[in-house]
């Protein structure tokens, strides 16, 4: 029977075309507008490594001078190298990185490829295990590599073929300003999104993959320049000596840990350590230290930003709109029918049999609309990534919202369509329209 | 009263031409009742839409008390329309939304009477037939004689000339047509010329005139005589 | 007109008009909203850097990798710009206005650490930055040559003795003061900050970040060459050669150390573009969103008049044949759709700022001028009043015989 209703509604479309091209129109905008700022919000909010979010954690410290008139609501988001160091070498949880932004010019020893600047991370070779980053060929380095300050590097896929083709790049080297790599790893396609680990609130940079990734201690070791935000609340003693012990702050910190459960044993441990360190005569303010999970540290920073989030409100606004103005066209498109139903009343329709068919109209109407609501989507997320790069990693359709975008449309359909046609079953059964 | 002389309705579509009415002419005098009686088809209606000024027509002349009407604007058409037509419809032809007062307000709103004149008007036309206790009502729920005494009402309350009536008791039994039919008697008593289409020989018997409209024209023998 | 009967003709249709009025409420209460993040948005996207014109202002940030001699190599790079034809004066500097990336520091006018603080961007002048941008001086002067030093990063070096500072900075550390020329103030307020003194104020200099609020003007100049890599080269062109001069620049910058690399090369100009890229698509987002409502809902009016129409074809008729004009008809349709609207646009009226207040509190978006709820309020009634218009116009062609006939 609904077969027979859906097939009924599907035929029913040709009928006053104006008002049907006008309610498709209406749906598939209103969910062509709602489903694109939603798969933003969706992709800017989402879980970058699900797997293990609960049990990644970050961390800050409050390490301004004890008089330090701060202004921001909120903690910085990096630390100081005494703190990073200091919380590697207590060696707490199953792993641990410490992190910071680097860049450099490559030279590819290569007919044809002019040098490049490209952007990378120094990290401890824990960093790949964590972030469940996945290799193509090689793998990380070693945490020995790690100590003995090596010049060995791990690279993105992308950046192997443009510097050595088809070869293999494993044991090749790559040479970044004056120094030389090898290559120990390539990484496959890898783009959590958003770029969690390095991400900054109202940053945009971070939007690129990384292409490479060097030790930590190497990095250190070369005096690299930071890529990425110094922040120093009291003099600092000149050259990258001193920035390190400095009370300036430009670097991140990881741990990973075997179970989300040990959790209060590590905030336990950081209360102790920010205790420690008083006792030295640093962080002299009260302790503030924050913990964050993956997911709590995206909300900490503000990945969804006001504009997204106001653009969401809007579009379901919009939306909301849009399923009005349906209910009305509908309520026109089936008023108009009121003699044709008045005789199917007649012919023995029971008013359970009208509901459905009118309701299936209904929904056909919403599966129209809705391959031209994706259509649109598709279009509008297009237009959107286009419009700003810092976008273009969160404006892409996922099956899940693909699912979600067919399934609200006919939703949207079929509750725009319920008043309509409760008023249709209403009809009392005629063999024809009475005058008025 | 009412002067036709030679009047001439085609309706057009894109393949044929149909003359509902060849060469129409009659007279009415004033204080007449007059009962237009045909078959379907023969063009009784639209005789009635172009004496009510509700359509125009190709060819000939009318004269509605002494004024030509031929050749007036719909704007002109409609104010005439107002002040001196009143018309009874077989349907009634209340409008549902509106109570039984405010649907003998409607012509005398457009007329831009004042408002006690109005009230008073209303309430007078609504006494006349009997439904004064009823103002408040919706035509639903009202019986077909009630509602056919709200629309004479409505007629009325604009003190027309002449009142048209197109099958007055067609939607009526016999009880409620006989109580219209004598509503409309006392009406022309008082002075109002009544033209009244109907193919209800009884009631024609009772009008002080038939006119038998048969292809268009006036068939009737006495008319003739008279015209 | 008549108002109560429509009044009551509308009753019976109550759920058409609800969902009119609904329609304009949301509407209404949308796009006022939406118009009032429009304005800010762009308005802030035109706010005046400062910089007279942003268009011929070209700048180039080579990667310097000699690291040997870079204040040398610096000074070579200068000249041979300079050398350019169509170049009228060239400057370095560690950062560009709306460039999005820099230095900050903080300064205050004592060095207590309670003491009142403001965050400003840092400049460095390696000579002719003032006229390379062409800011505007309003009281003392900008920098001599012989003022500039070179700064290494590598070893401690002398505060500078004369800074310049934006006005906006001038005025927020020193409130109520109207001559700040030779005033003390210091970087950070700790108690080792160092000190520097006043020798000029710029009108307006916007900073690389160019914020939202009035810290976007706060900036301080150091008369000063950085010596890092990682410096902006700063070219002002003659009207006309500038795509002469960016493609000289590149080739100059080239030639004194093949196989550089340059991270762009970019007007001002190009660099506001891309600093307000997300304000520009957000306007144009709610235009569209704006314009896509309004056609939505004019659609809604028409499709719900239409449908009133048709349904009273009837009593359409019958109005025409008890004495209505044309006008008449129009005027009734237009009236009830006047009434819907108005409804509608009262609880808009109501719904806007309801939504302004929520939208302030957990967005930040600014509060609703009263004169473009009134300018929406207008469009709402114009747009009924268009969209009921074609119906109510079809309405009063309908023939007044209809009233004789049966259906």
């Amino acid at each position: 029977m609904l077969g027979y209703y859906l097939q009924l509604g599907f035929r029913n479309l040709r009928r006053s075309p104006v008002l049907t091209a006008l309610i498709i129109l209406t749906l598939a905008v209103g969910v062509a507008a709602s489903m694109s700022t939603l798969t933003v919000l969706y992709m800017m909010s989402g879980d970058p490594i699900p797997q293990k979010s609960a049990r990644l954690l970050t961390l800050k410290l409050d390490n301004y001078p004890l008089d330090f008139n701060d202004t921001e609501e909120k903690l910085p988001s990096i630390l100081t190298w005494t703190d990073v160091r200091n919380l590697r070498e207590d060696g707490k949880g199953l792993r641990r990185t410490g992190l910071y932004g680097i860049s450099g010019i490559v030279y590819p020893n290569k007919e044809g490829v002019k040098n490049f600047f490209a952007d990378g991370v120094a990290v401890d070779a824990d960093f790949f295990a964590m972030m469940d980053a996945p290799f193509v060929a090689g793998g990380a380095w070693t945490a020995a590599e790690d100590r003995s300050e090596a010049r060995v590097a791990v690279i993105a896929k992308p950046l192997a073929e443009k510097l050595f083709g088809k070869e293999s790049a494993i044991g090749r080297n790559l040479r970044m300003d004056s120094e030389e790599f090898r290559v120990v790893g390539v990484l496959d396609e890898w783009k959590p999104t958003p770029k969690f680990y390095r991400m900054d609130s109202g940053s945009s940079a971070g939007s690129d993959a990384d292409d490479i990734f060097i030790p930590l201690s190497a990095a250190l070791a070369a005096h690299r320049d930071v890529s990425g935000n110094t922040s120093c609340f009291s003099n600092a003693d000149p050259g990258f000596e001193g920035l390190m012990r400095s009370e300036c702050i430009w670097l991140r910190y990881w741990v990973e840990l075997g179970s989300a459960s040990e959790r209060a044993e590590y905030r336990d441990y950081l209360s102790a350590y920010v205790q420690r360190q008083k006792q030295l005569g640093r962080l002299p303010r009260p302790d503030k230290s924050g913990l964050y999970n993956v997911r709590e540290w995206l909300q900490e920073i503000e990945v969804v930003d006001d504009d997204t989030r106001l653009q969401t409100w809007l579009a379901f606004g919009f939306l909301s709109v849009c399923l009005v103005n349906t209910i009305g066209l509908l309520l026109a498109k089936f008023t108009a029918r009121t003699a044709e139903i008045g005789v199917r009343r007649a012919l023995g329709a029971t008013r359970a049999q009208i509901f459905l068919q009118y309701l299936s109209e209904a929904a056909a109407l919403g599966l129209v609309g809705s391959i031209i609501g994706v259509a649109g989507a598709f279009g509008m997320l297009h237009l959107l990534a286009k419009q700003s790069p810092d976008l273009e990693q969160y404006a892409r359709m996922d099956p899940t919202m693909l699912a979600t975008t067919v399934v609200l449309s006919v939703l949207a359909a079929v509750i725009a369509g319920l008043l309509p046609t409760l008023r249709a079953t209403q009809v009392v059964p005629a063999l024809q329209l009475k005058s008025q | 009263m009412l002067q036709m002389d030679g009047v001439q309705k085609i309706y057009r579509t894109d393949l044929v031409q149909t003359y509902a009415l060849r060469s129409l002419s009659l007279r009415v005098a004033e204080g007449e009742f007059v009962a237009v009686t045909g078959p379907s088809g023969s063009g009784k209606t639209t005789f009635l839409n172009i004496a009510g000024l509700l359509e125009t027509f190709e060819a000939g002349s009318y004269r509605l008390d002494g004024e030509d009407v031929s050749k007036l604007s719909d704007h002109a058409r409609s104010r005439l329309r107002n002040v001196k037509i009143g018309f009874i419809f077989q349907s009634f032809n209340l409008i549902p939304d509106l109570n039984v007062y405010d649907n003998v307000d409607v012509p005398l709103r457009y007329r831009g009477m004042a408002g006690s004149e109005r009230k008073r008007r209303i309430t007078e036309a609504l006494e006349r037939v009997g439904l004064a206790s009823r103002h408040q009502h919706l035509p639903s729920q009202l019986s077909g004689g009630q509602q056919q005494r709200v629309a004479i009402a409505r007629a009325l309350a604009g003190s027309p000339r002449i009142l048209l009536a197109d099958e007055p008791t067609g939607n009526l039994d016999s009880l409620m047509a006989r109580e219209v039919m004598n509503m409309l008697e006392e009406i022309n008593t008082q002075g109002t010329t009544i033209v009244m289409v109907t193919h209800d020989p009884e009631l024609a018997r009772r009008v002080h005139r038939n006119i038998h409209v048969m292809d268009g024209q006036v068939s009737d023998l006495d008319q003739r005589l008279a015209a | 007109m008549e108002i109560r009967p429509i009044l009551s003709a509308l009753r019976h249709n109550m759920t058409g008009a609800l969902l009119i009025a609904t329609q304009v409420a949301l509407t209404l209460a949308i796009i006022s909203n939406s118009a009032s993040v429009i304005r800010d948005r762009l308005a802030v996207a035109q706010r005046d850097s400062g910089i007279d014109a942003e268009s011929r202002i070209i700048t180039q940030r080579p990667i310097l990798f000699s690291q040997i001699d870079l204040a040398n190599l610096i000074q070579t790079d200068l000249d041979a710009l300079r050398a350019i034809p169509g170049v009228e004066s060239v400057t370095i500097t560690n950062q560009v206005p709306m460039g999005r990336s820099g230095w900050s520091s903080t300064f205050a006018t004592e060095r207590v650490p309670t003491a009142p603080s403001q965050s400003a961007g840092l400049y460095f002048d390696g000579g002719r930055l003032l006229e390379t941008f062409g800011l505007k001086i309003v009281e003392g002067r900008g920098f001599r040559d012989d003022e500039i030093v070179n700064i290494d990063p590598k070893v401690q070096n002398p505060p500078p003795n004369g800074v310049l500072l934006t006005r906006r900075l001038a005025e927020a550390l020193f409130p109520g003061q109207s001559q700040f020329v030779g005033r003390i103030f210091y970087q950070g307020n700790s108690p080792d900050a160092e000190e520097m003194r006043i020798v000029g104020v710029i009108e307006r200099f916007t900073t690389p970040w160019a914020q939202t609020g009035p810290d976007n003007e706060y900036a301080v100049v150091f008369p000063a060459r950085y010596l890092n890599p990682f410096n902006h080269y700063v070219v002002r062109a003659a009207p006309g050669a500038e795509a002469e001069v960016r493609k000289a620049m590149e080739a100059a910058l080239e030639k004194n150390e093949p196989g550089r690399v340059s991270v762009g090369q970019y007007s001002v100009q190009e660099m506001r573009d891309r600093r307000y890229r997300g304000e520009r698509a957000l306007a144009w987002l709610l235009v569209s969103v704006t314009v896509f409502l309004l056609g939505v809902t004019a659609s809604g009016i028409v499709g719900m008049a239409s449908l009133w129409v048709n349904l009273r074809r009837k009593q359409i008729g019958v109005r025409r044949a008890l004495g209505a004009t044309r006008g008449d008809i129009v005027r009734y349709f237009l009236t009830e759709n006047l009434l819907i609207t108005s409804a509608g646009i009262a609880i808009g009226v109501l719904a806007a700022w309801g939504l302004n207040g929520v939208l302030m509190s957990e967005l930040s978006v600014p509060r609703l001028p009263l004169d473009y709820l009134l300018v929406g309020v207008l469009l709402m009634l114009l747009l009924g009043v268009i969209a009921v218009l074609g119906p109510a116009l079809r309405a009063a062609q309908l023939s007044p015989a209809l009233a004789t006939r049966s259906v």
